[in-house]
């Protein structure tokens, strides 16, 4: 039992982690700009599969591990700031039209992996081979989960100071305050903007090949991770970085301990109970304000 | 107006009048209930109203075969465009809708009684298709704009997830094929669909030109003001969640009688939701009749034209279908086919 207990408690530490940076990235475009972003789901996909394009043996560059992350990560926040430059800023203005394209966004790009890549699940190399045997835990932890751990976590840390300490940063957060405040302080709308896309992109790439390596990588990946990032969004109150790391923390707790305790069929409904318990008792989630965007 | 704009009215017009005879018999008629039309409109309308029900008879195998199947989505994108179109509210969980449905039909057969009688399947699977309608609305409805919009698409996941969990009942991700079919005859078949599309668009259409209409397209504009004026909106818009469960409902029978079987790709996922949504915003959303025609296009356009005569892989036909929704909600907001209409009364010379 104690065993058990450990074991949720690190397993949920380092899946937790990477929930927290999907979930980031999703809360700040909406905070920033207004805008849901439903194609978040499918950056996560263009992060693992351009992993797996660089660094995959049957591949033409069969980069090094470590290589293919950095440029999977530049990859998918350049991918990101396309989104945005390329279609979310037409159309932005209309709340209806954004995420109904941004979802059609997910879907094409769905169908032009499984034109290039296949439909079948692909297999990641691990950014870091091999596994460890805790001994006190008596659970295995493979190095690749604890490095998405650590990897996440100063990628939070990293955050943190950006838009808290920084002025480049803290005009990102003025923004998601008050989009007419943050203007009459002489902030240019249009460059916070599109750091705040970049760094969600480069988030969802991080995370995109820690989940790719970790559960799977598919073209149709892309729907859990957003549907993850919805409940912890909604949770943490939308547009709340905080609530996101702390909801993310409840949500992926809650989901390991019902694979360890319930099995595997029961991963995500106990998110989901406490996702309609949440909405119906803090509406605005945990840390969230109400919406004022004008 | 450009110059070539004039030229074309003046040939357009004349066409115009001599139709407009016909248009205010119509408009006499039916006008006060589904909106008046010009005479080029009433050709529009006309027209494609006989060039469906006379499919059978001119169109190919294949063709007809994809118009029954655009018949059904028609009826979900226009039940869709009741709620989601003119409230604002925008729903991602309509698919459910239809899946409850179309699992009621098929859950019957194969867990109580396979000889069930269609008197009976039917009705329960519409209730139940509003029940899971109501459920879905009571809560949800309680939270506004994006956040209804992220609890709908929560929905479909959980009854996704519910479908595995009971596969004793649902037969999980095989789903269940035992349901008989209306009719193998391809004709017989293509009528069992039409007549009720068209019967739910023109009840759909009646509703929406109402004052219910109005009131709903009011809450899209300003629900503030609707409560204002004394409206309670809430009410309104659980109505017309509940109005779109019905046809959502009758539309899931019909899809389940018309494959022989559900299963959870077919009926729940996500994906399909977004398609309901993608014809309707190709069509232009709030009009129901545009819906219509969006379903129609882009069905016959996947189905038909891309498959049967372009012969594409079915990656390459997804693609092109997302790419030109893409398109559509970028350039043409409105939708094809409410910039038709408009531009119908534009051509059309006797009316300012």
């Amino acid at each position: 039992m104690i065993s058990q207990l450990l074991s949720i408690l690190v397993l949920g530490a380092m899946i937790s982690a990477v929930y927290a940076l999907i979930a980031i990235g999703f809360t700040m475009i909406f905070g920033v700009g207004g805008v849901l972003n439903l194609a978040h789901g499918a950056l996560i996909m263009i992060g693992a599969f351009a992993y797996l394009g660089l660094t995959s043996s049957a591949g033409a560059l069969s980069l090094p591990p470590v290589v293919g992350f950095v440029l999977a990560v530049a990859i998918t926040a350049g991918a990101s700031y396309v989104l945005y430059a390329g279609l979310v800023t037409y159309i932005e203005d209309n709340i209806v039209i954004t995420f109904l394209a941004t979802v059609v966004v997910a879907l094409l790009l769905t169908e032009l992996i499984i034109i290039q890549f296949g439909a079948e699940p692909s297999q990641l190399i691990p950014v870091v081979p091999g596994s460890i045997y805790l001994e006190a835990v008596g659970t295995r932890i493979r190095y690749v989960e604890l490095v998405a751990f650590i990897v996440s976590w100063i990628a939070i840390g990293l955050l943190w100071y950006y838009v808290t300490k920084t002025d480049e940063g803290r005009s990102i957060l003025a923004t998601s305050m008050s989009t007419r405040g943050a203007e009459l302080t002489g902030v240019d709308l249009g460059t916070v903007k599109s750091r705040t896309w970049l760094i969600a992109g480069a988030f969802a790439g991080i995370a995109g090949v820690f989940i790719g390596t970790l559960q799977s990588t598919t073209p149709e990946m892309w729907l859990n991770p957003l549907a993850l990032a919805f409940i912890i969004v909604v949770i943490g109150g939308i547009g709340s970085i905080k609530g996101s790391v702390v909801a993310a923390y409840l949500i992926g707790y809650l989901e390991t301990a019902s694979i360890e305790i319930l099995g595997p069929s029961f991963q995500g409904v106990l998110s989901l109970i406490v996702l309609a318990a949440v909405l119906l008792v803090l509406p605005h989630g945990l840390y969230g304000r109400e919406l004022v965007h004008e | 107006m450009s110059s070539a704009t004039d030229r074309l009215s003046t040939v357009t017009g004349r066409l115009d009048q001599s139709l407009q005879p016909l248009a205010d018999g119509f408009n006499r008629l039916v006008g006060d209930y589904v909106g008046e039309l010009n005479g080029l409109q009433f050709a529009l309308v006309f027209g494609s109203l006989a060039a469906v029900l006379t499919a059978p008879f001119w169109g190919t195998f294949g063709l007809v075969r994809a118009m029954t199947v655009a018949a059904i989505w028609a009826i979900f994108a226009m039940s869709w465009d009741i709620q989601s179109g003119y409230t604002g509210y925008i729903s991602f969980g309509h698919s459910v809708l239809s899946g409850a449905a179309a699992y009621t039909t098929a859950m019957l057969v194969h867990n109580v009684d396979p000889e069930l009688s269609m008197a009976i399947t039917i009705p329960v699977s519409i209730l139940a298709a509003l029940v899971v309608g109501l459920l879905i609305a009571l809560p949800s409805l309680r939270l506004s704009g994006p956040y209804f919009s992220l609890i709908t698409f929560v929905a479909v996941l959980i009854f996704y997830r519910l479908i595995p969990s009971f596969s004793a009942y649902t037969g999980g991700e095989t789903g269940i094929q035992s349901v008989e079919v209306f009719t193998y005859d391809p004709i017989a078949r293509y009528y069992y669909m039409i007549v009720p599309m068209l019967v739910i668009a023109v009840v759909l259409t009646v509703i929406a030109r109402s004052n219910i209409g109005l009131i709903l397209v009011s809450i899209r504009e300003n629900e503030a003001a609707v409560n204002a004026a004394g409206i309670d909106a809430t009410k309104f818009k659980i109505f017309s969640f509940a109005l779109s469960s019905i046809p959502m409902g009758i539309g899931g029978v019909l899809l389940v009688h018309f494959t022989g079987g559900v299963d959870p790709t077919t009926f729940i996922v996500v994906d399909r939701s977004i398609e309901m949504i993608a014809m309707a915003v190709l069509g232009g959303m709030s009009s129901i009749l545009g819906p219509l025609g969006g379903a129609f296009f882009l069905i016959v356009l996947r189905d038909y034209i891309l498959t049967d005569l372009a012969g594409l892989s079915s990656p390459a036909r997804w693609t092109i279908f997302w790419g030109l929704v893409l398109a559509v909600l970028v350039f043409v907001r409105e939708g094809l086919f409410r910039k038709l209409w408009h531009t119908l009364e534009r051509y059309g010379g006797g009316q300012p």
